[in-house]
């Protein structure tokens, strides 16, 4: 074992939304941070969610949990507004029947709307509904018009960390927890398996924070406590391009709320709620979730199915141990428990609650370091919010497409001049790689000496690299050529990355598969196995669980 | 708030969001761009990407996958949209037929409305002249002028004057299109010369407008409504039962509106209504023996809006007249069917690059050691005709109309 002599205040398990939160905010105030988690950031439960920062709407019989997501919308708009976008959304009725008690959203939306700068939630005529989105069945006899905002889950995550490792935290990716040393059964230590130098690492903590998700149990065990979750399945379908004109929510086979929401440049058709106890990472959507969603939105967008489905995407809830009750009756609040041995665990949470979450952390940690510097992460920008971009300006100066500008202004914000700058000694790296989204080599160039991506997929999450309708058909080898260069990859690695990257595009593509991106993947297949010998080659790389042997 | 406020609300929030929904009929052109598997076949093929590398137009593929996915964004792609010049050639050529150019004129369209200071200021300018004239150019200030004019160019291609009919009923109704009204007048008169002598009963419109076209491809969705309602509406009171126009953009424009709004008559070029009308040999028997001119060898442009936007039919009937027409010989030329550039709108803001497209052309037009080049469309005619002059070619350029004309033995 690789002894370190490091000492941190906190540790924090896990670099999802809450993780990542909790570090940002430990750092800002002052703490010896290190997060560590065993993949990437935003590589589990928070990549696979919608990016709705909700207001609360659906949680209607939890009145002080509506109170506080709608101030964290209002914290986020603040805080991150680059990355966040909002979407008018239209919630359609075929049938009075229908609507019941449904009604009481209506008020207690509207009791917050005003401090989101939103309008309260208002009834349209079926005419204007259908104006607004022809899609909608032409039976609708009314519907209910409201606002949510949408931001980018991975770069909300990769921000908070980039925040916290500016304020002296140590973000350290590919180290999956193992163990903890302890001293009377409380923690004085924390051992993780380095994944990128294969070797079994230790360092001291005087606090650690649990914000492993679905995962929290396993750790809270290493510690000799015990965690319960409910953990509940997920799954969206996404569709090329925004094919809706507004977000749309309807009323699903089962009586719950569906949605299918544009979401930067795609259309996400979610989500599913399911109990599952299956390995959280090996789950794919199944062809019940991808039915029940098709059906149910069919019922109110006849035309759904002529759409083209890219992917799929699947993830898992780690809600708070509330049992008997139906899913939607579990409460969305989240608990910190504190285990009383050096180790507090989060259960439950929502995205838009992950700064508030990380913020009653943080205060406890306070406590019990001694410290009494207050919470700033609702006040202080994450990085690329401190101002305006100018994208015709800086097309203009650097001699980029203002859509290739667009795009990163919304990933990047002012960081975005950053990149540009690298074009000024290599014009060649102006060069698009990712046509879908689209990306410039500048970026990626960037984003692997900035952000510590090691594979592809970590790209993908920072950069939207591969996410288009062509499912990384054309920027895979582009892409991994310009990685190996970075890293100085092997030819081994390079070609087992392209084969990760390609295995994770395969495990959302494979259960939705049909129609148009049926053409899609007999290109991407001529393109690997055809062209790139890629389905005969000898690298040692174990198939994934979605994968067929040959 | 009640509903109809509401819906207002709902509507100027969409437009701060820069979303204008969708309509019904825009859904198909919509649905054929999720067809694209981003094999970059129409890359190959684009004109304008040969001419000037994606660096400056990133092509029909960045449309399909990339440039066209969120209309909020819609905006940001005004530096590149703007330069298609709509050829159609990637539509052809796409194994999805994904309708790049209709996708084109819709994100022109969002542009327009949302961000207007990003459509090119030339096209502002036409746009004041179309409200102010419903015509695409200003109209001569003195008609004794034009007339005058219309005179030189007659005399100088040894075509007769008929004078002009404007008849309250007809069979035909010969609408010359902007450009053969007020600038390439020798097109409209050839026009006369053709029908007149085959005794078609024709009129023209006692005020020509336009089409609508050059609205519809700068995303002016509102002046396009109002020229086409204003065309139907003088094509309803003629009564006639076919439009005739010698004008490529018109063919396929007429055709368009006048399927979409229902005016219940065809509109062709007049090249359709020679060969499919008046029939080739009633062209052959006309022309026979015309020994006015000495023999002539010809190479032809294919208009993208006949051949792409209409049907290649067209230019196999220019192909069958010309062929027959005494002492003409004719070599088709290389690049016969590649754009002028002269589409879209692009010479009117980029110059440069409807300059850059046309290129391939005039080689292959000197390759064919043709002397001549005929082109049934007064626009591919005057882009082309002006680029072969700029470098020096002696070549010499006719609108096919006039080519035609020329040959018909003069009545009386």
């Amino acid at each position: 074992m690789c002894m370190s002599d490091s000492e941190f205040d906190v540790v924090v398990i896990g670099g999802g939304s809450t993780g990542t939160a909790v570090a940002r905010d430990c750092a800002m105030r002052g703490f010896r941070t290190l997060l560590l988690e065993r993949d990437d950031i935003a590589s589990a439960t928070v990549g696979t969610c919608a990016g709705m920062i909700s207001s609360g709407l659906k949680y209607r019989s939890e009145p002080d949990i509506m109170k506080m997501c709608s101030t964290e919308v209002v914290h986020l708009n603040r805080i991150a507004r680059h990355i966040i976008m909002k979407n008018p959304i239209l919630t359609p009725f075929r049938d009075l029947s229908d609507v019941g008690s449904d009604m009481e959203y209506v008020e207690s939306y509207s009791e917050h709307a005003e401090e989101r700068d939103v309008p309260e939630m208002m009834f349209l005529t079926p005419e204007a509904t259908i104006a607004i989105e022809p899609l909608l069945h032409p039976d609708v006899v009314f519907s209910v018009y409201y606002e949510e905002f949408f931001i980018d889950p991975f770069r909300l995550c990769l921000l908070q960390a980039l925040d916290a490792k500016r304020h002296g935290a140590e973000i350290k990716t590919y180290c999956e927890v193992i163990g903890f040393e302890t001293v009377n059964d409380v923690i004085q230590g924390v051992v993780f398996y380095n994944r990128i130098t294969g070797t079994t690492e230790k360092i001291g903590a005087k606090i650690v924070v649990n914000a492993a998700g679905p995962w929290a149990p396993k750790i809270a065990g290493f510690s000799g406590a015990e965690l319960e979750l409910r953990l509940n399945k997920g799954a969206h379908i996404i569709l090329d391009r925004r094919v809706v004109n507004v977000g749309i929510s309807v009323k699903a086979l089962d009586g719950r709320y569906i949605y299918l929401f544009p979401h930067e440049n795609t259309t996400l058709l979610g989500t599913t709620a399911l109990d599952t106890w299956e390995d959280p990472d090996s789950l794919v959507a199944s062809f019940d979730e991808i039915e029940y969603l098709m059906r149910s939105i069919e019922t109110y967008i006849p035309s759904i199915r002529d759409a083209r489905i890219i992917r799929t995407m699947a993830g898992v809830r780690p809600l708070v141990a509330d049992w008997k009750v139906p899913e939607g009756k579990v409460t969305r609040g989240y608990q910190v428990i504190d285990h009383e041995n050096g180790l507090i665990s989060f259960t439950g949470g929502k995205l838009v609650m992950c700064r508030h979450m990380a913020e009653a952390v943080t205060d406890i940690v306070s406590k019990k370091l001694g410290n009494d510097s207050a919470c700033t992460t609702h006040e202080k920008p994450l990085p690329g919010n401190e101002a305006d971009v100018d994208v015709e300006a800086l097309s203009a100066e650097y001699g980029v497409s203002m859509h290739a500008l667009e795009r990163m202004r919304a990933r990047r914000g002012t960081e975005m001049t950053k990149i540009l700058e690298l074009t000024k000694d290599h014009p060649e790296w102006k060069t698009t790689i990712c046509t879908c989204e689209p990306i410039i080599e500048a970026e990626i160039r960037y984003a692997i000496r900035e952000e510590f991506p090691q594979t592809l997929n970590d790209l993908r999450r920072r950069l939207r690299l591969g996410t288009g309708p062509c499912q990384g058909t054309f920027c895979t080898y582009k892409a991994a050529s310009i990685l190996s260069e970075e890293l100085d990859l092997q030819g081994d690695d390079f070609l087992v990355d392209i084969l990760d990257f390609r295995a994770e595009r395969w495990k959302g593509i494979r259960p939705s598969m049909r129609g148009e991106q049926l053409a899609q993947e007999e290109l991407a297949q001529g393109m690997y196995s055809c062209v790139g010998n890629l389905d005969q080659s000898d690298v040692d790389y174990d198939l994934k669980p979605w994968e067929e042997g040959v | 708030m009640n509903e109809d406020e509401a819906f207002e609300y709902v509507k100027n929030t969409l437009r701060k969001e820069k979303i204008t929904p969708y309509h019904s009929h825009e859904l198909e052109v919509v649905k054929s761009v999720e067809r694209c598997i981003n094999c970059g076949l129409c890359i190959s093929h684009c004109p304008v990407v040969a001419a000037v590398g994606v660096d400056r137009f990133s092509g029909p593929r960045s449309i399909a996958v990339e440039l066209s996915r969120s209309p909020p964004e819609f905006w940001s792609t005004a530096d590149v949209v703007y330069l298609c010049t709509g050829c159609g050639t990637c539509r052809e050529v796409c194994p999805k037929n994904v309708d790049i150019p209709e996708v084109v004129n819709l994100i022109r369209a969002r542009i327009f409305e949302h961000r207007p200071d990003l459509v090119p200021k030339s096209l502002h300018v036409l746009r004041e002249v179309l409200t102010e004239y419903y015509l695409a150019f200003e109209p001569w200030e003195d008609k004794e002028e034009k007339n005058e004019s219309r005179d030189m160019r007659l005399e100088r291609l040894g075509l007769p004057f008929v004078q002009d009919k404007i008849l309250d009923k007809a069979e035909v109704l010969l609408y010359p299109g902007c450009q053969a009204e007020e600038r390439a007048q020798e097109v409209r008169e050839a026009a006369k010369v053709i029908l007149d002598h085959f005794d078609v009963d024709y009129t023209l419109l006692d005020d020509m407008s336009c089409c609508g076209l050059p609205s519809r491809l700068m995303g002016d969705h509102e002046t396009e409504r109002v020229l086409a309602k204003q065309l139907k509406e003088k094509v309803k009171k003629l009564g006639i039962k076919t439009v005739v126009t010698t004008c490529a953009g018109c063919t396929s424009s007429l055709s368009d509106i006048s399927y979409r709004n229902e005016w219940g008559v065809p509109a062709v070029h007049i090249l359709e209504f020679l060969a499919e009308e008046i029939g080739l040999e009633k062209i052959d028997s006309a022309t026979k023996g015309s020994t006015e001119f000495s023999d002539v060898h010809v190479t032809v442009h294919d208009p993208c809006h006949l051949i792409r936007h209409t049907s290649r039919q067209i230019t196999d009937f220019a192909l069958d007249i010309l062929r027959q027409l005494p002492g003409v010989k004719v070599t088709e030329s290389e690049a016969n069917d590649s754009c002028c550039g002269g589409g879209g709108l692009v010479s009117y803001h980029s110059d440069d690059v409807a300059k850059a497209v046309v290129k391939e052309n005039m080689e292959a037009i000197q390759k064919t050691s043709a002397d001549r080049l005929v082109t049934p469309c007064p626009l591919c005619t005057a882009q082309i005709e002006s680029n072969l002059f700029k470098t020096g070619s002696s070549v010499e350029v006719d609108d096919l109309t006039v080519f035609i004309a020329q040959r018909l033995p003069k009545k009386r």
